[in-house]
């Protein structure tokens, strides 16, 4: 449920280093957040190239129920989103850590990255 | 979540894995495999629903047909013992919506009504408060089970469980079943063909096992209310607490076919026949996205930037459309057919002010 190989934020996101483009690290939503959302269908992300600050919205998740807001778990640059969740937005409910990724960001101090939650610690606090 | 109510299922949700949530104060199920899966399940074949919370109240006595018909908005002369009809309690003096019900029309001396769960107190507080010597209103809310069986399907399910099927839209049959008297409806919250069963709670379980049983061939979903209520918006149905309420009058919801306009009295019917008259101020129209926008309930519908012409009322992304609709009270001055926008979190998302439902009821086909 919880891969032990990625960081978490208490918004509920993962995040993995590396990202697939340069430099960069992937974010998504944990599998408790996509059970407690519901079926998404509508996802809103941040355009390629945004600069985006720790901690604020960046966009959103729609489930057929309720919406809710997409934060970034680092400073930075958004380098690439998966364009994939336009189409299917289903993805980040079957495949939270895999498919359903949402984007990638480059921070701007990667040393952050370090600081955020571990599988257990994130565990914990659910 | 204190002294919430719960259904005579409960267990049998809990052990399906369902998703409880809080709703007219019962605990009841939101969601088992999925909103989109259950809605979808219901669309092209059969769902099961536990709509238990609903109200159960009876009105008998000689004249109680009739002491009813004098308060409710709807004719009961216009149906037939044996026949349903979709009705509505106003208040005397405003007019406003106090609750939605069905009426089941025994006989002259016997209705028996479904109102919703959070407004069947008040509902029968007022009727009892009013009836004549001889005619007793009774609540019945905690003693029956209702479950709705809904979607093309519907039949072959009840059909494999002995249960009668293929009465008219809005009738209803009492059938034996393990022993106790079921009551079939040809009614349901979702546009799909299909039928409610109210049932004492004794058989509840054993109806609801049965209906997952008889349903696996057309592989039955269980539903919840997450998916009553993507099925209804999808029809433009108004929810109580929502799109109707005390505040809301029948005229503006334009539910005016569900008014005896010609009958000597119901309650509200001053306030509003003038209404009616004068042409009402707003009306609950249908919203449809032209882009990605999802209205959601309480979000500004604006004709300008600078000029609100209403709210809306309820909304969620269609399953069935893939898009936004919604309702919504907006002026009576705009238009069917034009293009509105809705603050959606600070964005101007376009809609187009459309008459529901949203798409094409299944509930007559015959």
């Amino acid at each position: 449920m919880y891969p032990e190989d990625l960081k978490y934020t208490v918004e509920h996101e993962w995040v993995r280093s590396p990202g697939e483009s340069d430099g960069s690290v992937r974010v998504g939503i944990t599998h408790f957040a996509q059970d407690a959302l519901g079926d998404i269908v509508y996802v809103q992300l941040p355009d390629v190239g945004t600069d985006v600050e720790a901690g604020t919205a960046v966009g959103e998740l729609e489930s057929t129920k309720s919406v809710s807001d997409v934060y970034a778990p680092v400073t930075g640059t958004v380098v690439a989103r998966n364009e994939n969740l336009d189409g299917t937005p289903e993805l980040v409910n079957t495949d939270p850590y895999g498919d359903g990724w949402l984007f990638e960001v480059t921070p701007s101090d990667p040393s952050v990255v370090d600081g955020l939650l571990d599988a257990e610690a994130y565990q914990q606090q659910l | 979540m204190p002294d919430l109510k719960t259904s005579p299922l409960h267990d049998k949700h809990v052990a399906l894995g369902a998703k409880m949530a809080e709703f007219g104060g019962w605990l009841m199920p939101l969601e088992y495999a999925g909103v989109l899966k259950e809605h979808n399940a219901v669309r092209e074949s059969v769902g099961v629903f536990d709509v238990s919370h609903l109200g159960k109240a009876v009105v008998r006595g000689p004249g109680a047909a009739a002491y009813v018909n004098a308060c409710l908005s709807n004719d009961l002369g216009r149906i037939e013992p044996g026949k349903a009809q979709y009705t509505l309690c106003c208040d005397d003096a405003t007019g406003g919506v106090v609750d939605d019900l069905i009426a089941y029309l025994h006989g002259d001396d016997h209705v028996f009504l479904i109102p919703n769960a959070a407004n069947t107190a008040e509902v029968v507080r007022r009727l009892a408060a009013g009836a004549p010597d001889g005619v007793e209103v009774v609540d019945q809310h905690a003693d029956f089970a209702i479950l709705a069986v809904q979607g093309t399907h519907s039949d072959e399910v009840l059909d494999a469980m002995g249960l009668p099927t293929g009465h008219d839209y809005m009738s209803f049959v009492e059938a034996e079943y393990a022993g106790h008297t079921v009551v079939v409806c040809r009614t349901g919250y979702t546009g799909e063909r299909g039928y409610e069963l109210v049932a004492p709670n004794a058989v509840a379980g054993e109806l609801w096992d049965a209906i997952l049983a008889a349903g696996e061939s057309h592989a039955i979903a269980p539903a919840g209310l997450g998916a009553r209520d993507t099925l209804r918006t999808e029809m433009g149905y108004p929810l109580h607490g929502q799109d109707i309420s005390l505040d809301v009058t029948p005229v503006q919801a334009r539910l005016g076919w569900a008014v005896g306009w010609k009958k000597d009295a119901f309650w509200g019917k001053d306030v509003l026949v003038r209404e009616k008259g004068e042409g009402p101020s707003r009306l609950l129209r249908g919203l449809v996205a032209s882009g990605r926008g999802i209205p959601r309930p309480g979000m500004r519908v604006l004709l300008t930037p600078d000029f609100a012409v209403g709210a809306v009322t309820s909304g969620t992304f269609s399953p069935s459309l893939k898009k936004g609709v919604g309702l919504a009270l907006i002026s009576a001055q705009v238009q069917e057919g034009a293009e509105v926008s809705v603050d959606v979190r600070g964005r101007a998302e376009v809609f187009t002010v459309t008459k529901p439902p949203f798409m094409t009821p299944g509930v007559r086909e015959s």
